[in-house]
């Protein structure tokens, strides 16, 4: 199950990350040869850019894949591993509802005043929505962790 | 307390932090913000906590890093590797320890279209290493040789280390891709060095593999065009003017995904499946920097960089020892933390240091990544070493690090060559303004 949203959340980010290639590529064609660039290709990639990034974030929470320094595995037991691996959870959990929580009236006060890009005229919300999504998202999959710590009882490392 | 004791403590703490587990991009953004307030208010900490991820998500100068993963990951899934190991074959084959350079001329090759040395190392652990242990060879040496040869992955140009690091560093990208051109080849030429020497030492870790014919070296030879042309796109035609660096990773991924389809070599599957490394990894690395943004914001509020500069000069150390300390805090840096993070929390404070002796930026940038290739194989956290031993689970980690110890001695005869001779970096981005 946890995988299975894993994977829905991946395969969106790699949507968007082949949309960015596409893009780019047809610009490049279009411009070489039909002297036709795509308008506004910088704001779109900064939007496809945030929509992958921010879609691809709880997928790695939720597989547990975030770098660690593991040189303490060597040096104590596997309980005491496990029991800081409960902490970063927790501590990761709440640097993400910070994050959230601070993002809101930025993107309020950017949706008030009407923000657009400049090419485009893209409401600047539309690239608040993927990230506050994005971070929401992970602080979720940062719970379901912590539950998942608690019921399994074994190690939930990283799944092949 | 003084904003410079701030600083360091800040340092020591997040070092501590880290060592207890905590993801390394949570430990950045917890220390960091933490630090801001203590300096400088709650109010301005708690806005830059969640100001930041927006800005670097929306960063275009970001965008290129994603599509050079992406690049790497389709080149590798579409089994680009096996035909420039078999190329590389073509070139050794019929003297002793054919093998072992071939899997460096193939990393080195291959470093050119892909520039992370995990997906390096990854790659080439599935093809060099079964080959060479099928012909007997020491797999110590074999695991050990990947290990080094799969680092020239970040430093021959294009490079996912050289673009993170151009953006804090505030660096030009196509000169440090041209600046790292030379030592990432003369690094490869240094390993076949070591090679050399380890066939006359020990003749017995390397039996004589029968040589190719000229018709299969020759054969092997054709499948070097599919390289040639993905680091024309993604490389050359910066330099030409054809394309801003994002669009050339963007055009080479598309053409390496094209290549891929074309020749039957990669499947829809594989595809999709190299879009979802790519996504995963890019959004792993972007995690880390932007704690990394966030912790280094702090620390050039503390002013620690610029009292650090003051504080050398004022104690009179000579430029030669500065070095060499920066030399050994990248070395012990690099034994425990990632290299990414290394670079990022490093750079805002060690680079004006560097400058200050009359070091420029894109030489920095060239000297860190050379730190890193010699960090991603150094115990006890050699990340490359951690994927083959991944993949071959049956070979000790400590018979991996045995085996690239020779490859370390190569690495710090550059750094020496690096320090004494700054134009072996800076030649040929000077030679290409002109």
């Amino acid at each position: 199950m946890i995988q299975f949203v894993a994977r829905i959340f991946g395969y969106l980010a790699a949507f968007f990350l082949a949309a960015m290639m596409l893009l780019t590529v047809a610009d490049i064609l279009l411009r070489s040869f039909f002297s036709y660039p795509i308008r506004g290709m910088l704001e779109l990639i900064e939007l496809g850019l945030a929509c992958t990034i921010f879609i691809a974030l709880p997928a790695v929470f939720l597989r547990d894949e975030h770098l660690v320094v593991d040189v303490i595995d060597h040096l104590t037991t596997p309980f005491t591993v496990r029991i800081l691996d409960l902490a970063g959870a927790l501590v990761s959990l709440v640097v993400l509802v910070v994050m959230a929580w601070q993002m809101v009236p930025l993107a309020r006060s950017m949706h008030e005043f009407g923000d657009v890009t400049s090419d485009l005229s893209i409401p600047k919300i539309y690239y608040w929505i993927p990230v506050l999504l994005g971070v929401v998202a992970s602080a979720l999959a940062t719970l379901v962790f912590i539950a998942r710590w608690r019921r399994a009882g074994a190690p939930v490392g990283p799944q092949p | 307390m003084s904003n410079l004791a701030i600083g360091l403590l800040g340092a020591m703490v997040l070092l501590g932090v880290m060592f207890l587990r905590v993801p390394i991009g949570v430990a950045l953004t917890l220390v960091g913000a933490c630090g801001y307030a203590v300096v400088d208010g709650w109010r301005k900490a708690l806005t830059m906590v969640g100001a930041v991820p927006f800005e670097l998500a929306s960063a275009y100068s970001l965008s290129l890093v994603p599509l050079f993963i992406l690049m790497g990951a389709i080149a590798s899934r579409a089994g680009m590797s096996r035909e420039l190991f078999d190329a590389a074959n073509g070139v050794f084959s019929g003297w002793r320890g054919s093998l072992t350079n071939a899997t460096i001329g193939a990393c080195a090759a291959f470093g050119a279209i892909c520039g992370s040395s995990i997906a390096t190392a990854a790659t080439f652990s599935k093809v060099a290493i079964p080959e060479m242990r099928r012909h007997g060879y020491d797999e110590g040496l074999a695991a050990g040789c990947v290990a080094s040869a799969g680092t020239l992955g970040i430093l021959i140009p294009p490079s996912v280390i050289l673009a993170i690091y151009s953006l804090v560093a505030e660096q030009s990208l196509p000169q440090l891709f041209a600046a790292a051109l030379f030592p990432g080849l003369l690094l490869a030429t240094l390993y076949i060095v070591v090679v050399v020497i380890i066939v006359r030492v020990r003749p017995q870790w390397t039996p004589l593999v029968p040589a190719m014919t000229l018709a299969q070296r020759l054969r092997a030879a054709v499948g070097l065009w599919k390289l040639a042309l993905l680091f024309f796109l993604a490389v050359v035609g910066i330099y030409l003017g054809w394309f801003s660096p994002t669009e050339a990773a963007a055009i080479a991924a598309f053409a390496a995904a094209v290549i891929g389809f074309a020749t039957r070599t990669l499947s829809i599957r594989g595809f999709l499946d190299a879009l979802l490394d790519t996504v995963y990894s890019t959004a792993m690395l972007f995690f880390i920097i932007v704690g990394a943004f966030i912790f280094s914001r702090f620390i050039v509020l503390t002013r620690l960089p610029n009292e650090l500069v003051a504080w050398v000069h004022q104690v009179g150390l000579s430029p030669f020892l500065i070095v060499v300390a920066v030399v050994l805090l990248y070395f012990l840096l690099g034994t425990f933390l990632e290299e990414v993070s290394t670079i990022l929390i490093t750079v805002p404070v060690i680079l004006p240091l560097m400058a200050s002796i009359g070091y420029d930026g894109i030489w920095f940038g060239i000297f860190v990544t050379v730190m890193a290739t010699i960090g991603l194989i150094s115990p006890p956290l050699g990340l490359t070493v951690f994927v083959i031993q991944a993949q071959n689970p049956d070979i000790p980690a400590s018979k991996i690090y045995r085996g690239t110890l020779p490859f370390l001695g190569a690495d710090f005869v550059l750094v020496g060559l690096l320090i004494a001779f700054p134009a072996l970096a800076l030649w040929l981005p000077a030679a290409l303004r002109m």
